[in-house]
């Protein structure tokens, strides 16, 4: 299991965002979490990753506690994460962004370009690497920010709601690149709204509501989930497959 | 013994006037996420323009009270655009510009206020000063009391508004989430607009009162900027409820560094207090903070 | 078969650009000395304080993009300290200029350390009010005199001062080019202005980036404050301690244009200049404030990138940008 969530709770005065939460994941998988806008995925990721401090629980990486933890800290251990609304570093270029994220696997600047390019090869990004971030589309910065959490070298990578914004021939293309990044080295927890795409990616899908754990299963099995068909899915969905 | 509670009571008086200044500070950054480096030239303008009606139309100075409110709430209309543009440029730190203007502001309103008086110290006087009841062991001086009375009815009239009026519930919205608020109808730009020259008229007739109380020079406004900022860092940003606390624990703590150590370390002794409060508690005491 | 376009270093022809303009500049200040008279000998050397001291603030203020108002304070903070160690150590001038430096990095970085865990607008908050308090403490302490002041031992010699500001200045706008803008360092401070949440979690431990960027940005006051100590030979708490000198700073590094390398020296030019055109034609007084605060404001408003921002489309004056325009040119 490369991580754990053991009875998260977080709450925000009187809010509850995240509700006695406790999950497993096993590396080298695609997991995905789903749920209604508000139901608290973007924040486990920020629980996870140490951007809000844990109201009680803890969270185990790699059996290692990392609750409490500053996030810099915790991207050294190698996990990634990426923002729903881009972040990037818009005065530098799209190369430069990714650089900054390397600095932590090499001290050297010259080492630091050549990891950035490799990446943004992979991503297919490269043709705009020495393009200030100011002057890129939505898709390319969408791209970038997945380059630059692949530039701590993690082992494993949120990605939160990636699709976001993106037209259905961007999306595939999406689907494709993440799919790509699968080498078994890589554990990837996926937070999306697009179903098809969910279901094409993940071994296995949570389902979270109100900060709670509605189900966790593989996708077959989730989709076919009453409570999640009733509350979630709709009628429509489920009436179509 | 009796010196300890005249220092307890001195304190509270002077946190009761520290709260009018703390609550428009914090409710300026927690509705328009501005940080209002003027906030002590507000004071200074305001003990000014209470000295200024005097000197010309005679009388006690707080009578002028409504008068200087709708000045400075006048002002504070003109002024807010400025800020706003400041705040809204694209691609900047919003943040950033706000600060940079508002400080800019403070700026231009001691430079005018020193190339007008000078250094000369002023001052005014009510019916009110050199008063005082005495209760038990205590003397309470009569203006420092309605000082304190008026900083609770400020508090109280405020936490009304924005808890019990349709009004105040759309700049509680607003203060929250901008965009949905947008969405919902609010003028958003309209509420800021409102909600800083409430803080500028509530805080010009504050001055006043200070005036009253304390002297008035053209430099007086970094004395009292000082509070309103260990109050927001106390009570943590936008956390209006924790002002009142916070204000009357720096009145206590102002007025005992007086009395026992001596009023020149009051400005050291508080800011030693922000810093270990900062070291220990980064969100404000009470946690609330922004 | 892509062209790793990193391994090719920046190419010779914008060094020469940047660098021949650059070298002219240093000749002429090296031998103006000679050509000019006292009177304005003082005045460059004055300019050349200001242009250091509005770039120490762009290093914490304009590349980090935490605002300091209380920066005056380090300046003040070294004058004394070189005071003190003249005076009452029995020290020499050069030994006070170190301890000067030093003190007042190591006093940022106590003062960073928890300001520096917050958002930008406590930390302007916090730096304000350490500035009003230093000036405070200053007035009631007895080994910086209180309010009466300090009185150096006296040295008349306005060649002497003159080059060694150049010095410290030129160390001050070398040291920002080669850790800001051309260094690992550089970055991480840019990723922090740019979005620290997002540097944070990349790596970048911010907060530490942070108290260093603000430990670097003090140490230079810090020693202008000593030079000036000894050049003017007599301090006190509103001399060197008093608002306007923060005031000066931010409006200057603003006005050049923050973030820039040379913003914070053509905005010291410019404001010096006015200041004294202002002086002739209205004498001196206090007015001169107001137009500072006004002079901010328009900044502000109507050119935030500064006046070199307005230059911008040169070319000339970010070097990564020109370097990469550069690259884009020969087509890797």
């Amino acid at each position: 299991m490369i991580l754990q969530s053991h009875d998260l709770v977080k709450s925000f005065g009187g809010v509850t965002a995240i509700n006695h939460l406790s999950l497993e994941v096993e590396k080298g998988t695609v997991f995905g979490i789903i749920g209604p806008n508000g139901s608290g995925k973007t924040t486990f990721f920020n629980l996870v990753t140490g951007m809000y401090p844990v109201t009680s629980g803890k969270v185990t990486f790699n059996d290692r506690n990392i609750t409490g933890l500053r996030p810099h800290q915790i991207a050294q251990l190698g996990i990634g994460r990426t923002f729903q609304i881009p972040a990037p570093f818009t005065k530098m270029t799209v190369l430069e962004n990714v650089m900054v994220s390397t600095f932590i696997r090499t001290s050297s600047l010259r080492e630091s370009r050549k990891m950035a390019w490799e990446i943004l090869e992979r991503v297919r990004l490269d043709e705009k690497g020495n393009t200030l971030v100011a002057n890129v589309t939505l898709e390319d910065r969408k791209r970038l920010e997945l380059a630059r959490s692949l530039g701590t070298c993690p082992t494993l990578l949120l990605l939160d709601e990636v699709m976001a914004g993106l037209t259905p021939s961007e999306v595939k293309g999406a689907i494709e690149l993440i799919r790509s990044l699968r080498t078994g080295e890589l554990t990837i927890i996926v937070v999306e709204h697009i179903m098809d795409v969910i279901l094409s990616l993940c071994d296995r899908i949570l389902v979270l509501d109100y900060g709670e754990k509605i189900t966790e299963d593989v996708p077959d099995k989730v989709v076919n989930n009453p409570d999640v068909i009733k509350a979630y899915l709709g009628e429509r969905y489920s009436a179509r497959h | 013994m009796e010196l300890f509670f005249q220092t307890i009571i001195d304190g509270l008086l002077i946190g009761g006037l520290i709260i009018i200044v703390g609550i428009g500070f914090s409710l300026c950054f927690g509705v328009m996420h501005i940080v209002d480096f003027a906030v002590g030239e507000w004071v200074m303008l305001g003990a000014y323009a209470g000295y200024l009606m005097v000197r010309y139309f005679g009388h006690d100075p707080m009578i002028y009270l409504p008068v200087i409110f709708l000045i400075f709430f006048v002002l504070g209309w003109l002024v807010y655009p400025l800020i706003f543009r400041a705040v809204s440029g694209k691609g900047h730190n919003p943040v950033i510009m706000g600060l940079v203007f508002t400080f800019g502001l403070s700026i231009i309103a001691k430079g005018g206020a020193l190339s007008v008086w000078g250094y000369h110290i002023q001052s005014i006087t009510t019916w009110l000063s050199g008063k005082s009841l005495s209760i038990g062991l205590v003397t309470v001086p009569a203006l420092r009391f309605s000082g304190f009375l008026f900083g609770l009815l400020v508090t109280l009239l405020f936490m009304a508004f924005l808890y019990k009026t349709k009004f105040g519930i759309i700049i509680r919205a607003t203060a929250q989430d901008r965009d949905t608020a947008n969405l919902l109808g609010a003028d958003v730009r309209k509420v800021g607009a409102f909600v800083y020259s409430l803080y500028a008229g509530v805080t010009g007739m504050s001055g006043v009162l200070i005036g009253a109380l304390f002297s008035i020079h053209a430099a007086m406004g970094a004395k009292y900027a000082t509070l309103a900022f260990f109050v927001v860092v106390l009570a943590g940003m936008g956390y209006v409820p924790g002002v009142l606390v916070a204000a009357l624990v720096l009145g206590l703590l102002q007025s005992f560094v007086t009395v026992y150590i001596g009023g020149r370390y009051t400005l050291a002794a508080l800011f030693l207090v922000m810093y270990g409060v900062l070291l220990i508690t980064p969100k404000g005491i009470l946690k609330r903070g922004i | 078969m892509e062209v790793q376009a990193g391994n090719i270093e920046a190419p010779s022809l914008s060094l020469a650009r940047r660098f021949v303009p650059l070298g002219l500049l240093l000749l002429i200040a090296l031998i103006y000395p000679w050509l000019a008279v006292p009177l304005w000998i003082r005045f460059a050397t004055e300019i050349l304080m200001w242009a250091g001291l509005a770039q120490s603030w762009n290093i914490i203020g304009g590349y980090t993009g935490y605002l300091d108002f209380g920066h005056g304070a380090f300046f003040g903070v070294g004058a004394y300290i070189t005071g003190i160690v003249m005076l009452q150590i029995g020290w020499p001038f050069w030994i006070g200029l170190l301890f000067s430096g030093v003190l007042a990095s190591l006093l940022a970085m106590m003062i960073g350390y928890p300001t520096l865990r917050l958002r930008g607008a406590y930390f302007a908050i916090a730096t304000w009010a350490f500035g009003e308090m230093v000036r405070q403490i200053a007035t009631i302490l007895n080994v910086t005199g209180g309010a009466d002041g300090m009185q150096l031992p006296s040295l008349l010699n306005d060649l002497f001062f003159y080059y060694i500001m150049l010095l410290v200045t030129a160390l001050t706008y070398l040291t920002t080019y080669l850790l800001l803008d051309r260094a690992r360092f550089g970055y991480k401070v840019l990723a922090i202005r740019e979005h620290e949440e997002a540097a944070e979690m990349v790596g970048v431990n911010t907060v530490w980036i942070k108290i260093q960027a603000f430990g670097l940005s003090a140490f230079f006051p810090g020693i202008f404050g000593g030079i000036f100590a000894y050049w003017i030979t007599y301090i006190h708490p509103d001399s060197v301690l008093g608002a306007q000198l923060t005031d000066f700073m931010v409006v200057m590094a603003f006005l050049g244009g923050i973030g820039s390398l040379w913003g914070p020296f053509l905005g010291a030019i410019v404001v010096q200049l006015v200041q004294r055109i202002l002086w002739l034609v209205w004498g001196e007084g206090t007015f001169y404030l107001v137009i500072i605060g006004v002079a901010i404001c328009a900044v502000v408003l109507f050119i935030p990138n500064g006046l070199i921002g307005l230059l911008e489309g040169t070319g000339l004056f970010s070097p990564r940008e020109s370097v990469n325009q550069l690259k884009k040119k020969i087509k890797w």
